[in-house]
């Protein structure tokens, strides 16, 4: 009944729909890497991966006020500022997805892109 | 037969690949975030509509700013203040409603909660660069300029006047509040089911998240860095604002001041509570009582929520106890990673 060449389009087929599916799940937890984001007034100055990074690196942020922001392997800060309440700094490391430090008064923010998983936000 | 098969095949592929894309466009949010009204706001809208639902809502937020702020000149607030004690002012129907909203819950906290404290805002200048401690007789008399009753609105000719010089309205303990609300409207206008918008810390969130379920919201641990919390909160629809002592504040000669000021005394307020959270349905309301139960302390705020119908509170104390009220029970999870503090589950 069924014709070699039959068989083996079926076996494309459901091998597509099988790819299709691994592809769809591929994209859906695509975790490979924390990117951060650096942003000042709503606009990106740099973008890093985490993971790729080696050695500690400084990204200086200017405008009214001018702060240093560490980036270490996984995580990232804001070290120093001279803004007047040091908010920034005191949110200390960020290193999971959706983590987020800002910094008002020089419209500064760092950022791990991404959804946290135990949470969708904070009141305070 | 073979046919047959080679159909459903092709068939199945189409709506396997389609459901899998459009699952995958709808669960990924639109995501932005802006300064307004002088704090970081934050959004995650999911849908169809979500990029032009976001920006819209963001441009919504900045409209109300220049409605309300009393930092720049010019704005309808500004001139409600600078017309104290002599006319009458035409405002928008917003401002009208949220003046109206703030004297509402000014009379329900007896006046804890009052929008005419801006003189002595104004004085601590806890929201500028150089805040200061003012002296005992500057707060004496500006304490006389404070008071709700002043503020008379005409709803109908939507007019409004302050009747003695030198009060100041400052509604920036409420229009954050009325933003969140303004943005949830948004949303809804452009056919948003889900969405999470965060003004400086007050969240409220549109329906669930895309699969259903609640949205996860934190309280913040009130002497724990910015995003540690106590708790976690499980809203759908729901206004979520926090108010504390650690939100803003300066240090002088040791002692720290923060940034919510008493109405009654002129001086930051000191009751038993270092942290409150309000969770209602709309986030003007939770932005006021969050404020107002905030200076009236544990005991009276706890009152005052438990008379409001749909309105609930978190509520932690100086000496590190958290209770929550009783229509949170199952909504809010008690999860202290700090282990400093304790739940009081019923008082």
């Amino acid at each position: 009944m069924l014709k070699k060449g039959d068989i083996i389009l079926v076996g494309i087929i459901v091998l597509g729909i099988l790819m299709g599916f691994g592809w769809n799940r591929f994209n859906a937890s695509n975790d490979t890497g924390n990117i951060a984001v650096i942003k000042q007034n709503d606009r990106v100055i740099k973008r890093i991966n985490l993971d790729t990074i080696n050695k500690p690196e400084k990204v200086e942020i200017l405008g009214d006020y001018k702060e240093v922001v560490l980036v270490e392997k996984g995580r990232i800060r804001f070290e120093d500022a001279d803004c007047p309440d040091k908010v920034c700094v005191k949110t200390g490391w960020l290193s999971n997805k959706g983590d987020i430090a800002v910094c008002l008064p020089n419209k500064a923010m760092i950022k791990i892109e991404g959804e946290s998983e135990r949470l969708d936000g904070v009141a305070y | 037969m073979i046919k047959k098969v080679m159909c459903l095949l092709v068939l199945s592929t189409l709506i396997l690949t389609s459901c899998g894309y459009n699952k995958s466009a709808e669960n990924t949010p639109v995501e932005k975030q802006e300064f307004h009204m002088g704090t970081i706001i934050t959004e995650k809208v999911y849908g169809a509509q979500a990029q032009i639902a976001a920006d819209e809502a963001m441009k919504r937020i900045k409209q109300i700013e220049d409605l309300m702020t009393i930092n720049v000149p010019g704005s309808e607030i500004g001139r409600l203040n600078e017309e104290a004690g002599k006319n009458e002012v035409k405002l928008s129907e917003e401002s009208i409603y949220v003046i109206e909203t703030s004297k509402k819950f000014a009379e329900l906290s007896d006046g804890s909660f009052d929008v005419t404290v801006g003189p002595l805002v104004k004085t601590w200048g806890i929201f500028t660069e150089h805040p200061r401690v003012p002296s005992k007789e500057e707060i004496k008399s500006l304490l006389s300029l404070v008071g709700y009753k002043d503020l008379s609105i005409d709803s109908k000719k939507l007019t409004a006047k302050l009747a003695r010089p030198r009060q100041i309205a400052d509604l920036g303990g409420i229009a954050k509040g009325y933003a969140g609300d303004a943005a949830i409207e948004v949303y809804k206008d452009y056919g948003i089911n889900s969405a999470f918008i965060n003004l400086g810390g007050n969240v409220v969130v549109l329906g669930g998240k895309p699969d259903g379920s609640p949205w996860k919201i934190g309280v913040q641990n009130p002497r724990a860095e910015n995003g540690k919390y106590v708790g976690i909160l499980s809203v759908k629809d729901k206004a979520v604002v926090s108010s504390g002592d650690y939100e803003r504040y300066f240090e002088k000669d040791g002692v720290r001041y923060h940034h919510i000021i008493d109405p009654k005394t002129g001086y930051p307020s000191n009751s038993d509570l270092i942290g409150t959270t309000i969770v209602a349905d709309k986030s003007i309301e939770a932005d006021a009582l969050s404020t107002a139960t905030f200076i009236l302390g544990l005991d009276k705020g706890m009152k005052l929520i438990e008379s409001l119908d749909g309105v609930d509170a978190v509520f932690i104390s100086k000496d590190k106890k958290v209770y929550v009220t009783k229509g949170l029970k199952d909504v809010f999870a008690f999860n202290d990673e700090s282990g400093e503090y304790q739940y009081v589950e019923k008082r």
